[in-house]
């Protein structure tokens, strides 16, 4: 018998319209829900975002749709209209949690708070998701992974150390080029959720969970925090602190990281550089030293990196015990010997048999392994079916919601 | 309160730095009764800046103590036989082992996941490693940087034409964390439905590999790596930050549509800009963002941050400040909304931390208390819990056992 999911038998409705709500569904499909993504008739935004495999737009085929709805199953729904909202609600009554993603106020305009929907359904968790959440001064405010980054705290805290901003005027706040702050808020709603599951096993009924995704930034850097809360802010430019050489550095094919943090690791990383003669300065006698003057040392050692690859560098340096590590393109991390044992990344094929890959799953769980049960579905693939096993729903029904 | 989701659930925190702690952190707030197993000699955060008033003690470490709130202290020395021996009468009473040392050396002390199964056949184990506990990579030790620099997202971070840059807020330990947080409740509630314990295994250059997809998916289809851009987005413009009035302040402005960057014009008080052929579609403006960039920094940078995030938010365009940690905690919308607990520690007083993104009907699902102090529940855990005779006590604090 093939081993299931963690939360196999529970069923999940999710409404969302974006990266957080999605994949905070998925989570739930990989451990098993029966998850159904309601999608608006023209699909859902994602369908229509890339990359394609046959490299024209094609909303069954868009990546990151692809890579948010695996595990799930897909009916297509027009909740504007009579038919289409009177399905939701009754998807709703049969369902253990929904998990909507959207802006407060489209929540709000919709109706999917918990005091609505839960009257003929106690057990149920509303998993809602939004910007700046449901309550508070800012709760109407719109939001999207630049905002939710900035609002909090991330992109004034990029780069992290022992990176550090060379000129702030060319340096402004950073956030990186994916869709970050989703998956942060994803995850954790996941967390919300089943942590939600658990207390429902004890009280007996659901809850609504109001999880703000700008909170979600905030919440995944207690270190940063506890710098402001015990009054030491970082200055974007710091003083470059501790010792050196503690960092990455440009080499002949990327970038190299080199933590040479003790002497001896100096010492040996010296050795390896043929013993120039700046290295017995006394401008670079200690870890502090190097760091004070890292100005003029920064120079030399780009001499000796540029001069291999950050494969060489991290092989000899790793064989005298100093860490160290290439530093990885995307491409180079997905053809690591690493990740490639280790499976990490999952095959995929396209309409046209293109082949590709996209990210599998962090956690491997003994007992309840994540699996791919399903595809992402096509739009509007399973509304009858759905239907019918959740509702029993007769043919009439169905052309009543679906009309 | 109501009853917490995890009372009655206790854990074995063999927890290091950040990732682990910061797990069990949360489960700890989630009611679990978590007890860190601390070395005396062996110490990391709590000896690491900032400290409270500046004034270093292994108390009064913000590191420190922001990551292990709510969590009971038990110092054992694990190189005494006899220190293993009570590390495992614990174990053999608690629900979940967690543990984030470098690969083997739970094993190397007899406290490995088939070691653990003997003493408690139904315990959860989770093991984290910055590479996982597989693979070529196995072995090595990696800090927030190098898993940035790894995964490939640091390639994905930074300005255009510029070096990688390590996103900010050590946020791979506490986005790991989230994931084994996921996981642990996962296996709770399948333990609860079936009596079966289980071990789980998390890689943190993996969690950094769920972010991004596209990147991934691209790579393996065309061989192309993701540029770097900033804060610019692939379908969206203006999307970026701009500065305000005053030194540090900067603002993010993003922009969905045609519509919204109409409301953006009249709202900066140059309606003209809607006319202007360079920015009339997000493909011109796309197109055109290095001259319409600076005409909206011109406007902001007049104006105070909250001043153009209220009214290009009323005006419909999403818009948010950019925060540093010690605005995050004093954002009067995040207090309000009760993500700022304030805990008060014997030694550091009370100090603010970032806590649930999520409340539960209206209230914060969980409760930080102190940190603990080094050693400071020994008594309990070893008297209390453990039933250690006092003659017994003493000769283990005799010899340097229990610390």
């Amino acid at each position: 018998m093939p081993q299931q999911g963690a939360l196999s038998g529970l069923k999940v409705v999710e409404l969302s319209d974006h990266v957080a709500g999605s994949f905070c569904a998925r989570l739930m499909g990989d451990a098993g829900a029966d998850v159904v993504k309601v999608e608006p008739p023209n699909g859902d935004r994602y369908r229509w975002s890339g990359p394609y495999p046959g490299g024209s737009p094609d909303p069954e085929w868009s990546g990151l749709f692809l890579y948010l709805n695996s595990n799930k199953r897909g009916v297509s729904l027009d909740i504007e209209s009579l038919g289409g909202r009177t399905g939701l609600l009754d998807l709703v009554t049969a369902a253990d949690f929904l998990v909507v993603g959207d802006n407060s106020l489209e929540i709000e305009r919709l109706g999917l708070r918990r005091e609505r929907l839960a009257k003929t359904n106690q057990g149920l968790i509303v998993t809602s998701i939004t910007p700046f959440g449901l309550t508070g001064p800012a709760s109407s405010y719109l939001g999207d992974d630049l905002i939710a980054i900035s609002a909090g705290g991330m992109a004034y805290a990029t780069p992290g150390i022992p990176d550090m901003v060379r000129d702030p005027d060319l340096e402004p706040p950073l956030r990186s080029n994916t869709n970050m702050a989703g998956y942060l808020a994803g995850v954790q709603a996941a967390v919300a959720s089943v942590a939600a599951l658990l207390s429902r096993e004890i009280r007996g009924i659901g809850c609504e969970i109001d999880l703000s995704i700008q909170e979600a930034v905030a919440a995944v850097m207690p270190f940063e925090l506890a710098h402001a809360s015990y009054h030491e802010p970082k200055a974007r430019r710091p003083e470059i602190f501790g010792v050196m050489p503690n960092t990455y550095l440009p080499c002949r094919d990327g970038y190299v990281v080199i933590m040479a943090v003790m002497d001896s690791h100096w010492r040996n990383l010296m050795d390896l550089a043929d013993n120039p003669d700046w290295a017995e300065l006394e401008v670079f006698s200690s870890g502090v030293e190097r760091a004070r003057n890292w100005d003029a040392l920064e120079p030399l050692l780009l001499e000796w990196t540029m001069a291999h690859t950050g494969a060489e560098i991290a092989e000899l340096a790793q064989d005298r015990g100093i860490p160290c590590f290439p530093a990885y393109t995307v491409g180079q991390m997905v053809d690591s010997a690493h990740v490639t044992e280790r499976r990490f990344m999952r095959d995929v094929e396209g309409p046209g048999g293109e082949k590709f890959k996209l990210p599998g799953y962090p956690v491997r769980m003994e007992r309840t392994p994540w699996q791919l049960f399903k595809s992402a579905p096509k739009l509007g693939e399973h509304t009858s079916r759905v239907f019918e096993e959740w509702l029993g729903y007769s043919a009439e029904q169905l052309e009543h919601i679906t009309v | 309160m109501t009853t917490l989701p995890l009372e009655g659930v206790r854990i074995a925190d063999f927890g290091q730095i950040i990732a682990v702690p910061y797990t069990a952190q949360m489960l700890a707030w989630l009611g679990a009764e978590v007890i860190l197993i601390e070395s005396q000699e062996r110490l990391t955060t709590r000896i690491w800046p900032p400290f409270a008033e500046n004034e270093p003690g292994i108390n009064r470490s913000g590191g420190f103590n922001m990551v292990n709130s709510s969590k009971m202290s038990c110092t054992l020395n694990l190189r005494d036989p006899e220190g293993v021996a009570l590390a495992k009468q614990i174990i053999s009473v608690s629900d979940i082992v967690v543990e984030n040392y470098s690969s083997g050396t739970m094993q190397r002390m007899g406290l490995g996941y088939e070691d653990v199964k003997r003493l408690r056949p139904d315990v959860i184990y989770l093991s984290l490693g910055a590479f996982g506990r597989t693979g070529p990579m196995k072995d090595l030790v990696g800090f927030h940087s190098v898993i940035n620099l790894f995964s490939g997202l640091a390639s994905l971070t930074g300005h255009k034409g510029s070096h990688p840059r390590i996103m900010g807020g050590l946020f791979p330990d506490a986005f790991s964390g989230c994931y084994c947080i996921l996981s642990l409740l996962e296996a709770i509630y399948h333990r609860a439905n079936t009596g079966d314990g289980q071990h789980i295994e998390v890689a943190m250059t993996e969690a950094l590999g769920t972010l991004m997809p596209e990147a991934v998916m691209e790579y393996t289809l065309n061989g192309t790596e993701p540029e770097r851009v900033g804060n610019r987005h692939k379908d969206k413009a203006p999307h970026n930050v701009f500065r305000c009035q005053g030194e540090e302040n900067w603002v993010a402005i993003s922009v969905e549509d045609d519509a919204q960057f109409q409301a953006l014009a009249r709202t900066a008080g140059n309606p003209e800009w809607g006319f202007d052929k360079r920015f009339s579609t997000s493909e011109e403006r796309l197109k055109h963002q290095d001259d319409l960039e600076p005409l909206i920094q011109l406007w902001t940078s007049g104006l105070e941050e909250s001043e153009v995030v209220a009214k290009l938010q009323s005006a419909g365009v999403a818009a948010g400040p950019v925060l540093d940690s010690a605005e995050v905690l004093a954002d009067p919308h995040m207090v309000e909304r009760g993500f700022v607990q304030s805990p008060s520690h014997p030694e550091a007083g009370p100090r603010p931390l970032g806590a649930f993104s999520w409340s539960v009907d209206g209230n914060q699902p969980g409760l930080a208390r102190a940190a603990p102090l080094l050693g400071e529940h020994n008594r309990k855990v070893v008297q209390e819990l453990l039933q250690v005779p006092d003659d017994e006590y003493a000769r283990l604090m005799d010899i340097g056992v229990i610390g």
